[in-house]
């Protein structure tokens, strides 16, 4: 009811925006082509350099033939695909089931489960993979010695330090992600469609062939190709499980050739060569998840009207089924968090049993506390994830403020540019990070330093903070502030009265959940790491790698502790809001 | 009190005749209730936001008392909060992280009133929208109805010379909207404040106004008393939104007086009292609301008397609707429930002649 040129969105007052949103939209999309695109566009032309330095001449593209060509390669790529179509087949199987249980079934305590589920999240994948490489090793996984003993076999029956290790520690570590994705597909699926189905006289069979997996298939399939980018990219399990046994994805690969590689000097152009690569199967797998989003808006079954979804009974399956979904939790957290907790007080990695229980000891937590280098990492770790934090929620607040209010010339470019960056992975953010500050290093001298890492975490978690910002931006409606100045308050007041306790819970939950991960986040740090700029994560890593395993786990345990509280925080906030502002 | 003159607003800059209001005029006097009323995209809630300075128009200006907030001549533009309004918007707008009292305190802070006099003023004006038991509760715990009255009295209470209501009812269902708008014209009666309304809803209009000013396309078709805009509508657009109308074509053969003698698809009728507009229009239709044709079974003094036949009627319990067939011409007519005529009957409809309207296009 008011003048024709208002659109659905709530738009800004004045349909045109003032020099002040301009001016800022301007800064803001400068800043955001610095920190996404000038990185990718280094990379770029790294990969033709002889030297693999983007500021030194030459020209060539033997860097493209010697990861390519090499004898390797196909292996390489056959591993990396195997590794990401099994760990999303997998984990899509265990996130679908446990969808359907939670949401759609009357299993015991499915209220509980739907709240656990958030758990395994807590868990940085690094630690969840040397929690099974513990209870899986062939020599010394707990698991293993005692399917030896208890069988009497003369091998241990499996070997976490392979393909087929990597892929189900992985898909434990993604059923949360699959589940948050698909819960709410299962959960609003008007029951009227399926009633209609069976009014019609369809089989169960037919049912869920002509009526529920047609109506699920854009969910599953946005869910699936973004499990499969998250697995193209990610680090940490394919580093932990795989590196040790010489088995090598994309990811990894490109650690070891920066870190590891043969020569002693990081072989940069190469990087940079498989990074490109890399870049475009991403570019591809992300066309394919825009498109299916699309699709699943277009399906949404959904009116506003209220329903409760049909629940299938499951008869005597009930107690199975609960059975199966505890398994899950007890192999997702328990397990791997309880060997890593006892090994946080043993002296040495020791079998768990009555006998070495004697051993017990907080010699390794005190050390936690006194040692110099762990206090240092802790400290550079507390530092970068708050800073981080702060200038991620801030940036975000500005992004989404000119997004979805002011909407200025370019406003759509800088939505893109601040979501770009989820499809970057972790080690390349930091291979392109380095090219930008080694190139720039007589200006920003931040090579090296902490601040690094603080510019490559604010460039990764800007896609989260302002794809949240944005959405309770568009919640807060403009009459509240236009009421404000109706009543008489200036700018300023508006400001601090109004808008800034609306949008502050949200930008709370931004700050949280980037501490939260900024303090777990290992592949960007591993290649961003010197002597001055270690972090938890990567003394995690050092320990791990370096033969002190009740070391890595005890630094894991305090981690996850942090981590938890966080999340608890995040979780109570976000909800907070939401109801707050609906 | 308020003073609208010449106003003009473009809604697209690149685009010279996109107008969202033009050649927008009128004065309204104190405590007068003074509505907007027209379809969506007519330019009311433009016109609304360019007077509480929320948009700023292209050309002409506006005051209000005495003082100038907007003219384009002297290049002055009040910014909103510093204009002598108060505004209720259609999402009402209350603000979720207040109590109800904090809300209604908002306005008094911002013009910092000293706090004694404060508390008695949101005292007084919860007690008006009769929340004064609600004072302490979250404003997101009310419901639609209640956290109308909130912004009604946040709007109350900073006691502006000029309050502004952008569609305030239209969110509330039917039931509680005609209980509010009587309390709405009550308040406003009480607190002798002038109102501005903008509504799409021609009873609304109606029922709260002293006068309605219809618009459409950006400007203003007519401006009158609501009784005057719906018996003696001027306009076709007029009259057919405020209530429904039956339009004839007619042509002008005589004239009794004032009155016309006109051939309309429904034979020879007499009219009510024209005016030169409609003399000099080039096109002219005879208006006849439904409820204002009598059915009888039998003619009775001939004049302006219409034989037809009763094809379908709805009952629907206080009125009756007929479809009339007069010759090939459909034509309808609401009685009441007091004397029924059925279907197929042969009756007379009687157009009483200050009840025909000639209204220009």
């Amino acid at each position: 009811m008011s003048a024709a040129p208002q659109s659905g969105a709530w738009s800004s007052p004045s349909g045109s925006s003032g020099w002040g949103a301009r001016l800022s939209a301007a800064a803001v999309a400068l800043l955001l082509v610095y920190l996404v695109i000038v990185p990718l566009v280094l990379l770029g032309i790294s990969s033709i350099r002889p030297t693999g330095f983007p500021l030194e001449p030459g020209f060539t593209l033997s860097n493209f033939s010697k990861v390519f060509l090499a004898g390797d390669f196909g292996r390489l790529l056959q591993t990396t695909v195997l590794f990401a179509l099994g760990s999303t087949a997998l984990a899509m199987a265990l996130g679908v089931a446990l969808a359907w249980l939670v949401e759609r079934t009357d299993l015991p305590g499915r209220n509980v489960f739907r709240v656990l589920v958030i758990l395994p999240m807590a868990t940085p994948p690094v630690l969840l993979a040397i929690g099974w490489a513990m209870l899986l090793s062939p020599r010394t996984g707990l698991f293993n010695l005692l399917l030896k003993d208890g069988l009497g076999l003369s091998a241990a029956p499996f070997n976490v330090y392979s393909v087929p290790g990597m892929i189900f520690v992985e898909a434990l570590a993604l059923v949360p992600t699959a589940f948050l994705f698909l819960a709410p597909a299962f959960r609003n699926m008007d029951p009227s469609l399926e009633e209609a189905a069976i009014a019609s006289g369809a089989s169960t069979w037919r049912l869920i062939r002509k009526v529920l997996l047609p109506l699920l298939w854009p969910a599953l399939a946005a869910c699936a190709v973004f499990l499969l980018i998250v697995c193209f990219v990610v680090f940490d399990i394919p580093g932990t499980l795989g590196m040790p046994a010489r088995i090598y994805v994309l990811s990894t690969r490109i650690f070891y050739l920066t870190a590891d590689s043969p020569t002693g000097v990081p072989l940069y152009g190469q990087v940079s060569a498989l990074g490109s690569f890399f870049l475009l199967i991403l570019a591809v797998l992300g066309v394919a998840y825009f498109r299916f989003t699309r699709e699943s808006q277009r399906y949404r079954t959904i009116s506003g009207k209220g329903f409760r979804p049909r629940q299938a009974s499951l008869g005597v399956w009930r107690w199975p089924a609960f059975g199966a979904v505890s398994v899950y939790f007890l192999l997702a957290v328990v397990a791997p968090l309880g060997i890593l907790i006892w090994a946080s007080l043993m002296p040495y990695q020791t079998r768990p049993n009555l006998a070495s229980l004697s051993l017990a000891t907080l010699d390794n937590h005190m050390d936690f506390l006194r040692n110099a280098r762990l206090i240092t990492a802790t400290l550079n770790s507390l530092t970068i994830a708050i800073v981080s934090a702060t200038l991620v929620a801030a940036l975000s607040l500005i992004v989404s403020w000119l997004v979805v209010r002011q909407r200025p010339a370019g406003a759509t470019l800088i939505d893109n540019l601040a979501f770009a960056p989820i499809a970057i992975p972790g080690v390349m953010l930091g291979v392109a990070v380095i090219y930008v500050y080694l190139s720039l290093d007589q200006v920003f001298p931040v090579y090296g330093t902490i601040w690094i890492l603080v510019i490559a975490y604010v460039t990764h978690y800007i896609s989260f903070g302002s794809r949240l910002a944005n959405g309770v931006m568009v919640q807060i409606h403009p009459e509240l502030e236009e009421a404000a100045r109706a009543s008489g308050a200036g700018g300023f007041r508006v400001l601090a009265r109004i808008t800034a306790p609306l949008v502050w819970p949200a930008v709370a939950a931004i700050w949280i959940w980037v501490v939260a991960h900024a303090m777990r986040e290992l592949s960007t740090a591993l290649m961003l790491a010197s002597r001055n700029n270690t972090v938890l994560p990567t003394l995690l890593w050092d320990y791990w790698t370096g033969g002190e395993p009740t070391r890595a786990a005890t630094v894991g345990v305090w981690l996850v502790l942090a981590l938890a509280l966080f999340l608890a925080l995040w979780h109570a906030l976000s909800t907070r809001s939401a109801s707050r502002t609906s | 009190m308020l003073q609208v003159d010449q106003l003009r607003k473009r809604y697209d800059r690149t685009d010279a005749k996109a107008f969202a209001v033009q050649e927008v005029s009128f004065n309204v006097k104190p405590g007068e209730f003074f509505t907007l009323l027209g379809p969506s995209g007519c330019g009311k809630t433009t016109t609304l936001r360019s007077i509480a300075g929320l948009e700023m128009p292209d050309e002409g200006e506006i005051r209000i008392g005495e003082d100038t907030v907007f003219s384009s001549v002297r290049g002055i533009a009040v910014p909103v909060n510093r204009r002598n309004i108060a505004m209720v918007f259609q999402s009402y707008a209350i603000w979720p992280h207040m109590t109800v009292g904090q809300n209604v305190a908002f306005p008094l802070e911002a013009m910092g009133v000293p706090t004694a006099e404060a508390a008695r003023r949101i005292e007084r004006a919860l007690e008006m929208v009769g929340l004064a038991a609600f004072r302490d509760r979250p404003a997101p715990m009310l419901s639609g109805g209640q956290q109308q009255r909130v912004a009604l009295a946040r709007a109350f209470v900073k006691e502006a010379r000029v309050l502004l209501l952008d569609e305030p009812l239209s969110n509330l269902d039917a039931k509680l909207r005609e209980q509010m708008r009587v309390e709405l014209r009550d308040l406003q009666r009480r607190v002798g404040t002038t109102a501005i309304y903008v509504t799409h809803d021609q009873e609304e209009a109606m029922s709260l106004s002293d006068r309605v000013a219809v618009m459409n396309e950006g400007r203003i078709v007519e401006l009158a008393p609501p009784r005057a805009l719906y018996l003696r509508p001027r306009t076709r657009f007029a009259a057919q939104f405020v209530g429904q109308a039956d339009l004839l074509d007619c042509t002008r053969v005589g004239s009794e007086g004032n009155a016309w003698i006109v051939d309309t698809p429904l034979g020879r009728l007499r009219t009510a009292d024209c005016s030169d507009a409609e003399a000099g229009a080039s096109k002219t239709s005879l208006l006849i609301r439904p409820e204002h044709i009598e059915l009888r079974a039998s003619p009775e003094n001939g004049l302006n008397e219409v034989a037809g036949v009763i094809e379908r009627l709805v009952f629907s319990g206080r009125i009756v609707e007929y479809i009339i067939r007069a010759g090939d011409r459909l034509v309808r007519v609401q009685g009441t429930s007091r004397e029924i005529f059925e279907a197929g009957r042969q009756v007379v409809m009687s157009l009483p002649p200050e009840h025909c309207v000639v209204v220009t296009d």
